[in-house]
């Protein structure tokens, strides 16, 4: 089966962190885009197609909570999956209920976070088929009331 | 001072006059006292190396060792004793020199017996309030050594998991940089360099090692305070059998007796399940690696006030004195680092405190160890 390329996004403060996470994800075919704050993520999200936001928890500023809740808003359909220092994986919890798709902690297993990002970019992909599939039923049935 | 105590008053009387000291004896003795006798004041130190006193009567005018000699030595050897002196009509200056060093009180000859009696009496009820007072300074100071030693460990609790989250970002750095290297060793294009297997390795030990170091993290993270812990009603009873249940084999295989005396009343506590769980978890597969072959392990639990103490004994190897203060202290271990971490007893101290309640311990080489955990039945934070 040939790999379908996840179009990623890494928030995270921890520039080393990002860089070296970015290039594995680069080197194993996903599309990696990086963001430094909450507020980069945004802005990167306006310009660029993003499947999957990869969210360190814990930034100075705009922490990964509001971040997400921004997230969330504007983009409903993409998948956010959090990043968590902590051990205490309420924040997280928090977070998935607020419409957060997983969490990992770090440091993380590659081969966990690679098949969070695949589970989160299928669920973004199935959920994008059901949109198409709705619009052309509404669609059809507009044609048909001529 | 009650009557019934006057023959636990371990008392010397010391006169050279030998009808004298019978006659008081077989009076004393008729009011339950019963007196050691001595004929001088080298006799009675003597005595006294062999036999404890309460309380000494002592005549000042005796050939040898004067009374007031004798006294001195007394209270310079044994501070606890109380002496009553027997002076002569005449020299009540003996008497107040001998109050100057250190006499309980004097009375002048001839003595009026229930006179002697009283004092006596005094003297006793003045030995048993400093006895009381004694232990309930040393009381205080084991209650204060505890306090201290309880927020040293909490603070060190705040510390840990300061250092915890800070480690595990570069952590996180060091294995993704790892796996990056790793990925790239293993593409097509590098199936041929030289010593590939060297840097293989290389990297794989960075690994193995960045796991271990997450570990550590992850324990001492685990347990940080939740803001909302959800705490309920908890089976002690039923949480102790699912633990045992997860350590079914190295019970099995060192064929572990477990002596149940649970009351079953006496098991419910107001708490967290997950956090006490954890607790149990760290002491019971303590127990079970102190323990030789066909150990047992006994479980019980009993009420005091508001909380509930589950004990935990095991007949296992024990713990030396000098240990037993360390072990709560994190990384304080005796094994070696891939058998454990040193943060187990320290994770058990930390979340019982936060929970409001608390862990004692008791040891003896060869025998065995006594945990004991405290937890509050009912919630107290709302009163």
């Amino acid at each position: 089966m040939i790999k379908i390329p996840a179009k990623v996004l890494i928030v995270d403060d921890e520039k080393d962190f990002v860089e070296m996470f970015s290039l594995r994800l680069n080197e194993q075919g996903e599309k990696v885009s990086t963001a430094h704050s909450g507020k980069d993520a945004l802005k990167v999200l306006k310009k660029v197609a993003i499947d999957v936001v990869i969210l360190d928890i814990r930034m100075p500023g705009m922490d990964g909570i509001d971040t997400l809740k921004q997230i969330k808003t504007l983009y409903p359909i993409v998948e956010v999956i959090l990043l968590t220092g902590h051990g205490s994986t309420e924040t997280a919890v928090e977070g998935m209920k607020l419409g957060a798709f997983d969490y990992l902690m770090k440091p993380a297993d590659f081969k966990d976070i690679k098949i969070k990002i695949e589970n989160a970019r299928k669920r973004k992909d199935e959920q994008e088929e059901r949109i198409r599939q709705a619009e052309l039923r509404l669609l059809l049935r507009r044609s048909g009331d001529y | 001072m009650n009557r019934l105590d006057d023959d636990k008053i371990r008392l010397l009387l010391v006169d050279d006059e030998d009808g004298f000291r019978k006659i008081i004896t077989k009076r004393l003795a008729k009011r339950g006292i019963n007196p050691f006798q001595a004929a001088s004041g080298e006799e009675c130190l003597n005595i006294l190396e062999k036999e404890p006193m309460d309380v000494v009567v002592l005549d000042v005018k005796m050939p040898g060792i004067s009374g007031i000699d004798t006294l001195k030595v007394i209270k310079q050897e044994y501070e606890k004793i109380q002496v009553i002196l027997l002076t002569g009509n005449v020299a009540v200056t003996d008497g107040i020199e001998g109050i100057k060093s250190g006499a309980f009180d004097y009375l002048t000859k001839p003595v009026e017996i229930d006179h002697l009696v009283n004092k006596i009496r005094q003297a006793f009820e003045i030995i048993c309030l400093e006895e009381e007072k004694q232990k309930e300074l040393e009381y205080r100071a084991k209650l204060e050594k505890k306090m201290i030693d309880t927020e040293r460990l909490i603070s060190l609790g705040t510390m840990s998991t300061g250092i915890a989250h800070e480690i595990n970002n570069p952590l996180a750095i060091i294995n993704e940089s790892a796996g990056f290297m790793k990925y790239i060793l293993s593409s097509s294009e590098m199936s041929n360099i030289p010593r590939k297997d060297a840097l293989m390795m290389g990297i794989e030990k960075i690994e193995k090692s960045v796991k271990r170091a997450s570990l550590i993290t992850h324990q001492l993270l685990g347990h940080v305070k939740k803001q909302k812990s959800l705490l309920s009603n908890v089976d002690i009873l039923s949480l102790l059998h699912e633990t045992f249940g997860l350590m079914e084999k190295d019970i099995k295989d060192k064929q572990i007796n477990i002596n149940w005396e649970i009351d079953n009343e006496k098991n419910i506590v107001w708490s967290d399940p997950y956090q006490i769980r954890q607790v149990l978890m760290n002491l019971l597969s303590n127990a079970v690696h102190a323990l030789k072959e066909n150990g047992s392990i006994t479980l019980s639990t009993r009420e005091i006030d508001d909380d509930i103490i589950l004990e935990i004994k095991d007949n296992g190897v024990g713990i030396p004195r000098e240990n037993l203060g360390k072990i709560f202290d994190p990384f304080f271990t005796t094994k070696s680092f891939d058998e454990g971490t040193g943060l187990g007893l320290f994770v058990v101290h930390k979340i019982l405190s936060g929970l409001n309640g608390g862990i004692d311990v008791t040891s003896t080489v060869g025998k065995g160890s006594c945990f004991q955990i405290r937890l509050p039945k009912y919630d107290k934070s709302n009163g």
